[in-house]
């Protein structure tokens, strides 16, 4: 009985911790980049959408596959029909938490480094990763930067041998996403 | 009853585990909550890509063009019979006809380019035009609906002494396109087609014609595909003398592979189709099948992106 009671006030706890604590965005800017003897291959895209919570650190990312531009159009299609297959994975997604929480201080503007640790799952795989970043405070505003290289077959995505030396065995994925308080 | 008493080991190790328990599962509650935050995003109109890997199925033209801002050079091949005189004529290779055509893509719905193909040496312009666009979610459409038009100025001499117009060399294509990829691997189209001639050869023969053209894609793997078209006579007078008996044209029909590599498509085709040229390979196929009227070809196309796509702007603080 007493068990219960705890669980419950802690979960009551948890979710009035949560309230007013969470920041999100729809415009997370996104960019991998390919670079090879033969060529150098880059896109992006600032669809990606995410939320933070200051409480807990905890930090979910998701985007559209379809949703990266790149400099060639056939490019673009390859990797959509032939790589990630988003026909069959539309979206790739993060979820994790913010590890060194207590080095951020939300109330004094500044750049904090923080370790994030959490799911990656791209092509429909998941990967545990843990990647460093950085958190930018400036006032309601947080702007979070990470960089972290993805191989694709970790993911399963198969390069076939013809195009084999254009494609970098180590993806480097760039995220940026600025945050507004979303008032929950 | 002393609070030292009541502390035992095991007590701290069910202590510890519900405490860690319970934040564990509000751990992941909080992360499908803040998904759920995130909204299922409203699903976006997907559009369907790659129908056809080429703009043209084989010869008859497909429901895609290059995207905006992208250009094409086309290379169109079609060799000789391979039933006139075989080893003499290294199964057609020696008599080959040749079409070159560029094209650009202002934006992705217009589509125009310019040509010339060996034979009567036509010379043509087109345009190609998407109206619908198939696609899935938000919008959902189920077919591609495509105009495409061309005018072809047939250059090659009268071997007459009368005087001609500029006008009697001119013919007229004009198409509908309507496709649809039925699932990964398998796409169709029909084209109702109109192709009207300035001047015939005999005045029996009627200027406009008409004809049913069918395309069809399946693949094998991400690469490699089959491909077939058709362009079926509708019942009309369409015939040619041979030896002076009046004999129907054929009806064209290719069959061929698709090979993918990054910027090139390569096709490779047989067809009873000599000529490349719109009007003399849609209405003017003497050759039969049956007969070993069987050409081999290929098109090689290449792409250039004349104008990069706009990409986003990272956001800074």
């Amino acid at each position: 009985m007493k068990k219960a009671l705890l669980t419950l006030a802690i979960l009551g706890l948890a979710t009035v911790q949560s309230f007013g604590q969470r920041y999100m965005t729809r415009e997370g800017y996104i960019q991998f980049y390919s670079s090879t003897p033969m060529e150098d291959i880059e896109a992006s895209s600032n669809q990606a959408t995410s939320a933070l919570d200051k409480s807990n650190g905890q930090l979910v990312f998701r985007i559209l596959m379809r949703s990266f531009t790149f400099e060639k159009a056939l490019m673009q299609e390859h990797f959509n029909e032939n790589y990630v297959e988003s026909e069959k994975f539309p979206n790739a997604q993060f979820a994790g938490t913010i590890t060194n929480l207590s080095d951020v201080d939300f109330d004094t503007d500044g750049a904090y480094n923080v370790s994030i640790t959490g799911k990656l799952t791209i092509h429909g795989v998941e990967k545990e990763r843990t990647v460093n970043g950085q958190l930018h405070v400036k006032g309601e505003e947080l702007l979070l930067e990470t960089e972290f290289m993805v191989a694709p077959e970790d993911h399963d995505i198969e390069i076939p041998s013809v195009v084999r030396d254009n494609i970098a065995k180590e993806i480097k994925v760039t995220v940026k996403a600025k945050y507004q308080a979303s008032g929950r | 009853m002393s609070l030292r008493r009541l502390i035992t080991v095991k007590s701290v190790q069910r202590t510890l585990f519900f405490i860690f328990g319970t934040a564990l599962s509000i751990s992941s509650l909080g992360q499908d909550d803040m998904f759920d935050m995130l909204g299922e995003e409203e699903e976006p109109t997907v559009y369907t890509t790659a129908t056809f890997k080429g703009s043209r199925v084989i010869n008859l033209q497909s429901t895609e063009m290059p995207s905006a801002g992208v250009g094409q050079f086309i290379i169109l091949h079609r060799f000789g019979a391979i039933n006139d005189e075989p080893l003499y004529n290294f199964f057609g290779l020696d008599v080959a006809s040749v079409r070159l055509s560029f094209d650009y893509s202002i934006n992705d719905y217009i589509n125009f380019g310019l040509g010339r193909s060996s034979g009567t040496k036509v010379y043509d312009g087109w345009v190609k035009a998407k109206l619908l666009r198939q696609s899935s979610g938000a919008r959902n459409m189920p077919i591609s609906l495509l105009y495409y038009g061309s005018v072809n100025v047939n250059t090659s001499k009268f071997n007459d002494d009368y005087d001609h117009y500029f006008s009697e060399r001119v013919s007229y294509v004009n198409q509908v396109i309507v496709g649809k990829k039925f699932n990964e691997s398998f796409s169709m189209e029909l084209v109702p087609t109109v192709v009207h001639f300035n001047v015939r050869d005999t005045r029996e023969q009627p200027n406009t014609l008409f004809g049913l053209g069918a395309g069809g894609r399946l693949k094998l793997t991400n690469r490699v595909a089959i491909t077939a078209d058709y362009m079926l006579q509708l019942p009309q007078k369409n015939t040619r003398l041979v030896n002076g008996v009046e004999t129907a044209y054929n009806n064209s029909f290719s069959i061929g592979v698709d090979i993918e590599t990054g910027g090139h498509v390569f096709q490779l085709h047989l067809t009873n189709s000599r000529a490349i040229s719109d009007p003399n390979w849609m209405m003017n196929t003497p050759g039969n099948w049956f007969d070993g009227d069987i050409f081999f070809g290929f098109n090689i196309s290449r792409v250039f992106t004349l104008r990069r796509p706009e990409q986003p702007e990272a956001p800074t603080f």
